[in-house]
Parts: structure tokens; C-alpha cells; sequence
């Protein structure tokens, strides 16, 4: 349906998405510097911009603005991206300058081939492509000025945008080096892989923590948001959304209130053919304010549809009964016979974990300007997902993708919630229903209620320990709503492991761990009532948020069947055998470093405080940030939890920034903290219950504990930071919580009724 | 049309009187730093001045604010160097950014009573504020580092220190 999308599909047969990481990354390439022929005739025109590539140009000035083609939500991807692209072309970091790309396909990711922000990939995935067009920018600038200077180039020594000839104290700004015309060079796809790149002891910008190029934008108000885009004439739209979050459609729609609000437009019923949608009704009129006084004055019957009866109950209910069935889901890992080996182990435990429905909730809500131009339709939108959501707002206006131009905004929060393209719709047909431009903005209600939420989930895992207490078996089954495959792109799905279709493994990853366990065996099973009632999206760090909740909370409760430490029970089972060599021992190093920074096993602490571990391998075992959280908590007789500390350490590989990872990790510690605690959504008679900061409510000051964060550079590849944090530090909690009061919980979001009725009387 | 003093201009808006100041400030005046977050008050983006007092623009209606000394982000200082505009730089506080206007005018009305807080009162004093990417602990160190600015200039004007 999208020809974007098409740029993804990988040439190698095995579709598995780690394969397609990895294998397209030469034809990424390619594509990365597509704009490389014809730079001859744009360099003829006197004090044109020099672009070495589509990622960045050098304007006469000798200021440098990189193309940023990651949406920026607060992890500064785009000041980390002109960072690294400075390191190689030997610029001075006051000259770098920022640019949101549009989503013409040049601005693909070199890896994915596609316009999509996720996973704690881009620095991993841009390093290698960001280095080699800072190297070819600044071997073209060298060349030029050695012509320049009547020099040979290998003389030529490049600093802080300036090229000097030290022998003959000649010199050159990169300014005056573009004006020359003389830096003419391009590059060929072969030329750019080959060229030699920076050794990490070369480095001079990579491994510092320069200003943040986005700051200062961000503390005088001038940094323009989606919500933040004026049109000449534009209008304005206020959703009215229906009780039930999917399936509904409107029956009728009663204006004749809302024709007395002044400067009302129209109310326009969306027919949305993308099925992003169902049942909303869009107030258009000249203000917002008006708009929305128009949306609370419109009456709308709805006829509810299929899921207008189902609860969070009843998604539960569906879970439970799905996991009981022996042929239900598609296996995600399949080593060994775990059932055999239960039947020969000296002890065999059983447990389930449940989370409830997370919202994603950015302070910025949901917002999308749609314009039509000739044929062209313009969408101004903060978004995640460029080449899908250009296909969705195609698709709501019924023109081909092509004609749709993104303009990219800052993200005033992503964490997942802006890969999907809902506010396209709305939009998208209001604007053309009205004729004229037309931002959209929901409630805080709207963007609430109908989030494509985090899944409520319910995990089943059996282990069987030998008589020595080593773990011999494991069955993991994972329930929950799809997000992945609701995308509707195949490339995003991976193969099951015993050939039953592909599976969507943004539900299960994390549970193919790093541990040695020798019959290991994980089904990921679609609770088809949850994917059509709540249509799930990615929430910050996605299935490893719910597998490590399972997996760290029962590896906690196998070793205290067993008789072990917990923490080193862990590292006794990350022996790097086999397929885990590598990632286990980078993992042990990681949870030995939290233990050593938090004191684990050496600190003495009062009755009803204690401390316990998680190390988890998130976002997947291919991208993975190696990071292990001690939690430190005090318990009340009342269940009450306190979180004294959080200690995390990370590894990392290669620090592109060591104070924007330590912002990152601590925030997303944070976001840890918070869905392990304080933030709980509920379904009821097919909708979301909680529609604004009342009833949902993530994490405030108050709330906020200490937090220690170690970061390790082992040299290796840089790898992402936003996400991994995340995920480490609910079962961390959990397993405090047992450690302080002998109560096991197994539910999140953890509540003190829950610890105090698990306490032991 | 109601007559709005906005960082020390009047301005006349076209917006009834029950039109919250919020939109008022984005939609009619183009000043889009102040933000929106909840519209019902409970999350601090849209955090103005009123009379020195920080306010929920989303909660405030229009006319019951003519006449009064409106300050939003824009006009907090000439040139976003207000102490807490700096100390944000410096602490390298936003990271996406979008709640951060409502922080420092939330914050900005503190220091003009206390400019020397205990992090207890900073604390009672911006927990209405949320901010989803989870920055407070640099929230905090900013606010820290704005008010000894603010106590260290004050001092410097009114005692002579040595050279």
C-alpha cells in the first residue's frame, strides 16, 4: 500500500527482523547518499551550499547543518547525529547546526530503509553512515583546499572547521573553502565504505558531552512542536471520540447545538479507510477554543460495535484461556523438552505475571496540520514514523502516497505513542472537508482514551531445578495484544520457530535471555480480543517492559527454591555457553558493577528495607544494552513500598555522550519506577476509564527516589540508552520487595494491598 | 475585544471572555511557549504569571484577566537569560522539552519570593508540574544553581566584595 514501505523488504529469504537489521545495512547505504551525482552541477553555481551528502550541508558561511532523519522526542538524536558527523568532518561544534528531515525517502534510515524512530536504534544503526559522511566531507574539503592553496593534501591538517598547511602557515575556514568552489569531490557507494574511519583513540568529539544543540530552544519557548505550526488561514478541529476505543460507528450526529457556537465550520464524520479510527466525529471551527466548544455542543449516537462489552476482566479472562490450550500462539523459542525435564527435576515452580494497560501519555498530546496544496498534501506533524504515516494520511485523503510531503516537528514526547498516524486522519478530512488548512489537536481526554496503549498481559512460566538447583527447564507463554502486526508490514513480523506463521516479536523479546537453560521454550500467543478492543503500540522499550517482569521475577523465585543468592544465582546461569557467549559475560559485568555501586550483599540494612536484582538484555538480543538495576526499598507493615535507591549500570559499548546517556538511562529508570508503581489503566464496557492526569498518573517529584547510574564504555559498538532502563527496574522492585518483607508480587503496577496480602501472616 | 498586558504590552484579543488564556496566548497572540498539556489543570505546562503568581493558563479565563501584569516564557527575560533559562542550559535540563516552559515560569515564581529554597520547598512547590521524560532531578539542580546565581547577584550589587 505504500511504495516507502516497499524500501524495506529485505533481498535475503530469512524475513526474521534480525537478519533484516543486519543484511540490508550495504543497500542502506546506497540509498544514504543517493544524493551524491549532481553535486558537480550544484557546486558550479557561485556560494552554493557544499552538500557531501543528503545528510548534511556546508553553507557559505561555514555553518554546518545536518539533516537529522530520526524524529527527536528529547533523547537530542539530532544533536548526536551532527555529533558524530562533526567528529569525522573536523568541524567546530559552535558551527553545527540542526534540521528535521521531510520524509522523502533519501533520509531513510541506512539500516531499516525506512523513516521510523524506535528501539534504542539510531546511533547504532547511523554511527558507521553519520562517520563515513563527516570522513567524505572532510576528505572533499581537504582536496579543495590543497588546490586551493597549491599544497599536497597529505600536508594538510583539519581543525575546527579550518584546514591548515602548517609548513607554510597557509590556511583555510571551511567558509572560505565552499566559497573557493573548489571542494568538488564525490563519493561512489564502494569509495564511501572504504574509507578509512577515526580509531576510538582518535577521537575528539565522540565521548564528550557537548551543549545540546535543541536546549537553548527549549527553555525560551522558540522550539516549534507539532502542536505549535500556524497556517495562514487555517482552521481548527476538536475530536469527539466515542465511548468505546474500537469498533464503534456513528449513527448520527446532531449539529444544531453547536451552529450556535461562533466561528463554527462543520462537523465532519471521518470514514476512515485505514481503520486507524472508528466512530470520531471532527468539530472544525476558527479557534480551538471554539472548536472544542463546538465538539461538547455536538450529539452523537454511537452504535458500539463488537467491543463495547469487554473489560480489562474479560481480556484476562481471554489470556488465561488461551494459555491453557496446547496448540494456542507460535513458538518464539523452542531448545529442548522443558515438559520432559519438569517431569525428572527435583523441584518444579509455576507462576504467573500479569501488567496492566499502560498509557503512553507525552505531555505534548496528539496533533497533526494538514494542507492541501495543488497536489500535494502537507502534513505538519511530530512523528515517529514518517513512511508509514505518510502512507495513512494518503490513505485517509484516497491519493497516493507519493503526494504526500511530512514536514517533521519536535517531538514533545514520543516514547512510542507517535509511530502511529491516528491524528493524520482526523486531520487529513477535515482539511478537506472544509477547504482550507486545519490543525487538529485532541484532549487531553481524547489523547487518553484512545491511546494505542501499552497490552494488558499475562505471562505463564514453569521451571524445573535439578538437585543441584540448577535450572534445567523453562516454559515461557507470553499472551497479549500484537502492536507489530496491527502495522500491517510483514518485514516487522519473525518467523515462529516451528513454522506456524510469522509472530510478532515486540511481544516476546527479551524472553530469549542470555542465561544458560537447556530446555528453553517460549510461545507467543495473540489475545485476539485484546488486539481488537485495545489496539496496542509500542510503549518505550515495548515486550522486554513485560517479558523481564516474568523472567527476572521467577529467576528471583528459583533461586530462592533453590537455596541461592539471587544475584549470583544470575551469574551462575550467565556462563556464556553456547549461543550466549558474549552477551552473558557482558551482562554479568554489568549486574556485578550495579551490586558494587549499590552495596549489594556488603550493607547492612533495618528490618523491613532490602534490595534486589534484575539484569536484563532489552531492547532484543541483537541491539542489546546490557543493564542491571539494584533496587533498595522499604516496606511497611501496611504493604506500603517506599524506593529508597535505584542503581543502574549500563553497558553501552561506545559513549557517543556521556551526559545525554546518563539523562536517558535515568529517565528511563524513571519510567520504570512509574509503571512499576504508579500508572494503571483500565478497560470497562470497551473503553479506557482514566481520561486525563487524575486518574492516570505517572511519576511526580515527590515520588522520585535517588538514582545512581554507572554507565560502562567497553569500546565495543554504541548501542541505544533510551529504553533498556525501562525494563530493569519493576521486577528489581519486586524482588526488593520479597527480599524486605518475604511478599512476592506478580502483578503490575505493584500495589500495597497486593504486598501486604502476599505477606506471610 | 478584551485587552490583555502581555510581557509589558497591551493587546487586544479577539477571544470571548470565557476563552481560556491559553489560547488566547497561542492561537491569537502567536506566542506558542506556553503549552498544553491537560487543559484541566493538572500538569503544570501551561504555567504563566499573573501578577507575579504562577497560574494555569488552561484554568484562567480571559476576562478575568484584563488589566492584570501577564508574563509568559517569552517574556520572563530579554534574552532567555533569566538565572533559571541559564541554569537549565547549563544542567542541560529538557530533553524533549515540551514541559519545560511551564517548569521555569512554576519555578521563576519561587526564587522571586525564596532565592534561597531547601529542596523540600522546591520540591512542595513543583510537584504540580509534570514532566513525562522524567527530568526532576535536574529540574531540581537547576533551580539550586539559578538561586545562588540569584542570591550571588543580589549580594554583588548591594556589598562591596573585594577585587
Amino acid at each position: 500500500m505504500n511504495q516507502h514501505v516497499k524500501n524495506v523488504t529485505p533481498e535475503t529469504t530469512d524475513l526474521s527482523r534480525r537478519s533484516f537489521l543486519v543484511g540490508t545495512a550495504a543497500t542502506g547505504l546506497m540509498l544514504g547518499y543517493a544524493g551524491v551525482p549532481g553535486i558537480g552541477e550544484a557546486l558550479a553555481a557561485a556560494h552554493a551550499n557544499f552538500e557531501p551528502s543528503v545528510w548534511y550541508a556546508i553553507a557559505p558561511d561555514g555553518l554546518v547543518t545536518v539533516t537529522c532523519g530520526k524524529a527527536d522526542m528529547g533523547q537530542h538524536i539530532a544533536s548526536t547525529m551532527a555529533q558524530i558527523v562533526c567528529e569525522e568532518l573536523g568541524a567546530k561544534w559552535s558551527d553545527m547546526r540542526v534540521n528535521l528531515a521531510s520524509n522523502d525517502p533519501k533520509f531513510n534510515d541506512p539500516v531499516l530503509g525506512a523513516q521510523l524512530t524506535g528501539g534504542s536504534w539510531s546511533t547504532m544503526m547511523n554511527f558507521d553512515a553519520m562517520s563515513r559522511a563527516g570522513a567524505a566531507g572532510r576528505m572533499a574539503l581537504t582536496e579543495g583546499a590543497a588546490a586551493a592553496m597549491g599544497v599536497p593534501a597529505a600536508e594538510l591538517v583539519v581543525r575546527d572547521s579550518v584546514i591548515s598547511h602548517p609548513k607554510s602557515k597557509k590556511k583555510m575556514s571551511f567558509a572560505e573553502i565552499v566559497r573557493s568552489g573548489k571542494a568538488t569531490k564525490t563519493f561512489t557507494p564502494d569509495e564511501l565504505k572504504a574509507i578509512k574511519l577515526k580509531t576510538p583513540d582518535q577521537y575528539t568529539m565522540i565521548g564528550v558531552s557537548v551543549p545540546q544543540l535543541d536546549i537553548p530552544s527549549k527553555t525560551n519557548g522558540t522550539a516549534k512542536y507539532g502542536i505549535d505550526v500556524m497556517i495562514p488561514g487555517m482552521a481548527y478541529g476538536a475530536v469527539v471520540t466515542p465511548p468505546v476505543r474500537y469498533g464503534a460507528t456513528v449513527k448520527s450526529v446532531d449539529d444544531s447545538d453547536a451552529k450556535k457556537v461562533p466561528g463554527f465550520i462543520k462537523a465532519v464524520t471521518l470514514d476512515d479507510k485505514t481503520q486507524t479510527t472508528t466512530g470520531w466525529v471532527v468539530a472544525v471551527a476558527n479557534t480551538y477554543a471554539n472548536a472544542k466548544k463546538a465538539a461538547a455542543a455536538l450529539k452523537v449516537s454511537y452504535d458500539g460495535g463488537p467491543n463495547a462489552k469487554v473489560s480489562s476482566q474479560s481480556l484476562l479472562d481471554e489470556a488465561k484461556r488461551l494459555q491453557k490450550l496446547d496448540d494456542s500462539g507460535q513458538f518464539f523459542v523452542k531448545d529442548g523438552d522443558p515438559a520432559a525435564a519438569r517431569g525428572t527435576a527435583a523441584k518444579v515452580l509455576e507462576a504467573e505475571y500479569t501488567t496492566s494497560i499502560n498509557i503512553h501519555a507525552p505531555m505534548e498530546p496528539m496533533n497533526a496540520t494538514a494542507e492541501f496544496k495543488g497536489d500535494i498534501l502537507h502534513i505538519y506533524s511530530g512523528n515517529q514514523f514518517a513512511t508509514r504515516s505518510g502512507a495513512i494520511a494518503a490513505g485517509a485523503a484516497g491519493i497516493d502516497p507519493k503526494f504526500v510531503v511530512m514536514h517533521q516537528m519536535w517531538l514533545g514526547g514520543g516514547f512510542g505513542r507517535r509511530l502511529d498516524a491516528d491524528m493524520m486522519v482526523p486531520a487529513v478530512q477535515a482539511a478537506k472537508a472544509v477547504g482550507k488548512p486545519v490543525k487538529v489537536i485532541y484532549t487531553r481526554e481524547n489523547d487518553m482514551t484512545m491511546d494505542f496503549s501499552r497490552p494488558l498481559t499475562y505471562q505463564k512460566v514453569k521451571a524445573g531445578v535439578d538437585g543441584d538447583g540448577k535450572l534445567v527447564a523453562l516454559s515461557h507463554d507470553v499472551v497479549s495484544a500484537w502492536p507489530t502486526q496491527r502495522w500491517g508490514l510483514p518485514d516487522f513480523l519473525t518467523p515462529s520457530v516451528d513454522k506456524k506463521g510469522p509472530l510478532d516479536s515486540l511481544t516476546v523479546n527479551g524472553s530469549d535471555f542470555f542465561y544458560t537453560v537447556p530446555n528453553h521454550h517460549v510461545r507467543a500467543i495473540k489475545n485476539e480480543m485484546a488486539h481488537n478492543a485495545t489496539p496496542s503500540g509500542q510503549l518505550r522499550s515495548v515486550a522486554p517492559g513485560w517479558t523481564f517482569w516474568a523472567v527476572e521475577s521467577m529467576i528471583d523465585e528459583i533461586a530462592v527454591a533453590a537455596g541461592k543468592d539471587p544475584a549470583q544465582y544470575r551469574i551462575s546461569l550467565l556462563d556464556g555457553a553456547g549461543k550466549n557467549d558474549g552477551g552473558a559475560q557482558r551482562l554479568r559485568n554489568t549486574l556485578l558493577a550495579a551490586m558494587g555501586l549499590a552495596g549489594y550483599g556488603t550493607k547492612k540494612l533495618p528490618k523491613g528495607e532490602g534490595m534486589g536484582v534484575a539484569c536484563v538484555s532489552s531492547q532484543e538480543r541483537a541491539t542489546a544494552s546490557w543493564t542491571a538495576c539494584v533496587a533498595h526499598v522499604a516496606v511497611a507493615p501496611s504493604g506500603e513500598v517506599s524506593v529508597k535507591k535505584l542503581t543502574v549500570a549500563t553497558d553501552v559499548g561506545t559513549q557517543v555522550h556521556p551526559d545525554n546517556i546518563r539523562a536517558q538511562v535515568e529517565g528511563a529508570a524513571l519510567w520504570g519506577l512509574s509503571l512499576a508503581m504508579y500508572e494503571k489503566a483500565t478497560l470497562k464496557d470497551g473503553g479506557i476509564e482514566q481520561t486525563n492526569f487524575d486518574g492516570y498518573t505517572p511519576l511526580r517529584m515527590s515520588q522520585m527516589p535517588e538514582v545512581a547510574v554507572t554507565v560502562i564504555a567497553n569500546g565495543e559498538m554504541a548501542t541505544g540508552v533510551g529504553e533498556p532502563a525501562v525494563t530493569v527496574v519493576a521486577p528489581a522492585i519486586g524482588n526488593a520487595i520479597f527480599n524486605a518483607s518475604g511478599a512476592r508480587v506478580r502483578a503490575l503496577p505493584i500495589t500495597a494491598e497486593a504486598v501486604k496480602g502476599a505477606m506471610k501472616a | 475585544m478584551p485587552m490583555l498586558t502581555i510581557n509589558g504590552r497591551s493587546m487586544s484579543v479577539d477571544a470571548a471572555n470565557d476563552t481560556p488564556l491559553l489560547w488566547a496566548i497561542r492561537e491569537q497572540l502567536q506566542m506558542t511557549g506556553t503549552k498544553f498539556g491537560c487543559g484541566a489543570g493538572l500538569c503544570g505546562a501551561c504555567t504563566v504569571h499573573v501578577n507575579g503568581e504562577a497560574v494555569r493558563s488552561c484554568q484562567t479565563m480571559v476576562g478575568d484577566v484584563a488589566g492584570k501584569k501577564i508574563t509568559t516564557i517569552e517574556g520572563l527575560s530579554a534574552k532567555g537569560d533569566h538565572p533559571l533559562q541559564k541554569a537549565w542550559v547549563a544542567e542541560q535540563v529538557p530533553q524533549c522539552g515540551y514541559c519545560q516552559s511551564g517548569q521555569i515560569m512554576q519555578a521563576a515564581s519561587l526564587l522571586a519570593k525564596n532565592a534561597n529554597p531547601t529542596k523540600e520547598e522546591v520540591v512542595a512547590h513543583m510537584d504540580g508540574n509534570l514532566c513525562r521524560c522524567m527530568t526532576y532531578s535536574r529540574i531540581q539542580k537547576a533551580i539550586m544553581r539559578a538561586a545562588t546565581e540569584m542570591r550571588t547577584a543580589s549580594a554583588a550589587g548591594n556589598e562591596r566584595r573585594p577585587t
